[in-house]
């Protein structure tokens, strides 16, 4: 803030505004510097105006011309290192350079030629100093400014006849835009670009509205324009050029996609749009901007608590960073309670899923960011490993409790999904073996499964592996459907029959088997895998006919040699009931 | 170096600053409900203002009154919004100007009304055996 007394910006605050009087392109700015040095801080507003403006002071407030007064006579023999700053350089050239003629004032002459002899003197301490800084914050400073004030700053010694001439990287020429802000000359060449500031349209079509209105009429003076223009620029271009930076650096990140996932997205959106217009033939190439944070290095972290061996408790160190650290909460190591209730058992499965899933992230990061082989990478194949194991395992020594753990996780739509993103990782075996597990656990799955959709998801991803199972593990998982369970009279299948993913699957390993037996014309030999084979086909035909055709759901595709496939099984009565049966549930 | 600030939102699109709205005439509703209406002329990181030809802008139904103040640093965490004033369309605002005087005792009266309504109110609901919970007390809960 402009009043806020902090040495640099106080430093900028005081050159500055003798700088900024002289932006103006037109040599009437010269005339204000003549003001005794005590007013130069409240000249710069008047450059705003054009050059048949007077360059009478104004009554100043008296606060801001104390304070400023004060200031600039304390500081003035400081702010002369500033000019090593880049950016500043070229605000003290503007300054100077349009003083060209009849440059008298002597507070300012002896500025100059102060600034002068401040040059071979070793810059980086000196500036620092004045600026109250470590020389490492300086050169924090300095990088950033680099990174947005592109000019290159070449230190030129001036002689001292002329101490006026161009003292340091001549800059822009008179730039339209280097003027800060009178709202009329402004705003004409104000445009919002409506990607980069969201307005309500509304409001985007007054200020239209207010630029076209704005535009033929000369920068005439209104009546606030005036009185405004008296206090413009208090806070100078320098210091809004801080607070964009304290904000830009606020904002930087080392993962722009994951911190600034919505506005990354957003602008691969637009400029994709922009790409696709070009092509299209709207040629007007809009370069949309995007905000690009400055990379900056972080500050080397260290370790504020040290821990002594043996002792209880730690040591705080209290440094410039971390004054006071208070005795970290968090527990080491201390075990879990243990909580039989059936409660704790869906939050450990919950909490088991959420770590599975950080797991998988890192995979699919993996897969993202680097080449397309990356997949095959060793690290990323120890990842797949890992989280297979522990899906399948979940850390448990006993197979039946893993089993149901894994049931478990499946149970809950976040482990449907962790399964269904994880499968197209895995090897061939690894999902096969995840294939058969479901496909046993079909039933069970099925009657847990509330909201059919979420099981659905799995089905695009199982139904790639199906097609790799063997004639064998498919006879195996398809038997479990098939046996009786005792004590009832109801086949698994039927369970299975009545839910969409339960039958698609279904449909789609009969398919595949279908296809298998075709193939493999050794299939057809009267085998035990063949009779196994024949009567699942015909118990499934069965069951189709046996359910209602309300109950028979739909399955997310049919494939088209089951019938076929049932007419070599089963009789032409059944097949002609199957049909209607199945083409029946199908249309609806 | 180019004029960092002018080309603001070049160099930092898709953000929202008040760079721009510096110099403009500002209507700034403070957290404790008062209304100021003046310059803006400086900002920090932390959104603090300082306005300048500050004036406190009170307004009870189709009454108006303004304070003026002189220059305010308003401390960002309690400004709940602020907002550009179109000067053009100032000048035809349709509230009456009143002096201070009476729109301060506008202002009281209204209060009080508010008050007793509030006041009844809850003596409604306490015959009902019923409470309502206030803002300040919800933290209770």
């Amino acid at each position: 803030m402009a009043k806020v007394s902090r040495e640099d910006s106080n430093n900028q605050m005081v050159c500055l505004p003798e700088a900024d009087s002289a932006l103006s392109p037109e040599e009437a700015a010269v005339e204000e510097v003549h003001q005794p040095a005590k007013m130069t801080c409240l000249e710069g507003p008047h450059s705003n105006q054009g050059p048949d403006k007077s360059c009478g002071p104004v009554a100043p407030e008296e606060e801001l011309v104390s304070s400023s007064q004060l200031e600039e006579e304390e500081e003035e023999n400081e702010e002369e290192e500033e000019d090593l700053d880049p950016d500043l350089a070229p605000d003290l050239e503007e300054g100077v350079d349009a003083e060209e003629e009849d440059f008298g004032d002597p507070a300012i002459l002896s500025a100059v030629t102060n600034t002068q002899r401040g040059l071979p003197s070793s810059p980086g301490i000196k500036a620092s100093g004045a600026l109250g800084m470590s020389p490492a914050s300086l050169h924090f400073l300095w990088q950033t400014l680099d990174y947005l004030s592109p000019v290159p700053f070449r230190p030129t010694r001036p002689s001292t006849s002329s101490p006026v001439r161009h003292f340091g990287p001549r800059l822009l020429p008179p730039d339209p835009y280097v003027f800060c802000s009178p709202p009329t000359s402004w705003s004409p060449r104000f445009s919002l670009p409506s990607h980069l500031t969201q307005l309500h349209p509304q409001h985007q079509r007054i200020l239209q509205l207010q630029q076209h209105s704005r535009t033929p009429r000369s920068p005439a003076k209104k009546p606030w324009s005036r009185q405004s223009d008296a206090y413009a620029n208090l806070m100078t271009r320098k210091e809004k050029d801080w607070v964009i930076k304290v904000q830009m650096v606020q904002l930087q990140s080392e993962k722009p996609c994951l911190d600034d996932y919505y506005y990354q997205n957003y602008y691969q959106k637009l400029e994709k749009k922009e790409a696709d217009q070009e092509l299209l033939g709207q040629r007007s190439k809009v370069e949309s901007l995007k905000l690009v944070t400055p990379y900056i290095q972080k500050a080397e972290a260290y370790e504020s608590v040290v821990r002594f061996e043996g002792s209880l408790g730690q040591v705080a160190m209290s440094t410039c960073f971390s004054p006071r650290r208070a005795i970290d909460a968090v527990p080491h190591g201390t075990p879990e309670p243990e909580i039989g209730a059936a409660s704790s058992q869906r939050l450990r499965v919950l909490s088991w899923i959420e770590k599975m899933f950080l797991q998988l992230l890192e995979i699919e990061e993996g897969k993202k960011n680097g080449p397309p082989q990356s997949c095959y990478t060793e690290q990323q194949r120890n990842r797949v490993e890992k989280l297979f194991q522990a899906l399948k395992t979940q850390e448990q020594s006993n197979l039946e409790e893993a089993a149901d753990g894994f049931l478990q996780v499946l149970s809950v739509r976040k482990g449907k999904a962790l399964v269904a993103r994880l499968l197209p990782f895995l090897t061939r075996d690894l999902a096969v073996s995840l294939l058969l597990a479901i496909i046993h656990h079909l039933p069970l799955l099925v009657k847990r499964d509330a909201a059919d959709q979420v099981l659905q998801m799995l089905f695009k991803p199982l139904g790639k592996y199906i097609s790799h199972l063997t004639f064998h593990e498919l006879l195996q998982g398809l038997q479990g459907l098939m046996l009786l369970p005792p004590g009832s009279s109801e086949r698994p299948v039927t369970v299975v029959l009545q839910n969409q993913f339960g039958i698609s699957l279904l449909y789609a390993l009969l398919s595949h088997g279908a296809k298998l037996v075709s193939l493999d014309p050794s299939l057809e030999e009267p085998s035990s895998d063949h009779t196994a084979w024949t009567d699942i086909v015909i118990l499934i035909a069965w069951e189709i006919a046996q359910m209602p055709t309300a109950s028979l759901a739909e399955p997310l595709t049919f494939p088209s040699n089951l019938l076929p496939l049932f007419c070599r099984h089963v009789d032409k009565q059944l097949v002609q009931q199957l049909e209607a049966t199945m083409q029946l549930a199908w249309i609806y | 170096m180019a004029a960092l600030s002018q080309l603001k939102m070049n160099y930092m699109p898709g953000t929202a600053s008040l760079i721009e709205d510096i110099d403009k005439k500002h209507l700034v509703l403070l957290r404790d409900g008062r209304t100021l209406i003046g310059f803006l002329r400086s900002i920090d990181q932390l959104a603090n203002l300082m306005l300048h030809q500050t004036v406190e802008h009170i307004h009870v139904g189709k009454k108006h009154g303004d304070i003026p103040r002189g220059i305010f640093v308003v401390r960002g965490e309690n400004v709940a919004l602020l907002g550009e004033i179109d000067l053009e369309k100032e000048s035809d605002a349709s509230l009456q100007q009143v002096s201070i005087e009476e729109i301060l005792e506008e202002q009281r009266v209204e209060q009080q009304t508010k008050l007793e309504n509030e006041k009844m109110k809850i003596q409604a609901f306490k015959d009902r055996g019923l409470s309502i919970p206030r803002a300040d007390t919800l933290d209770e809960y």
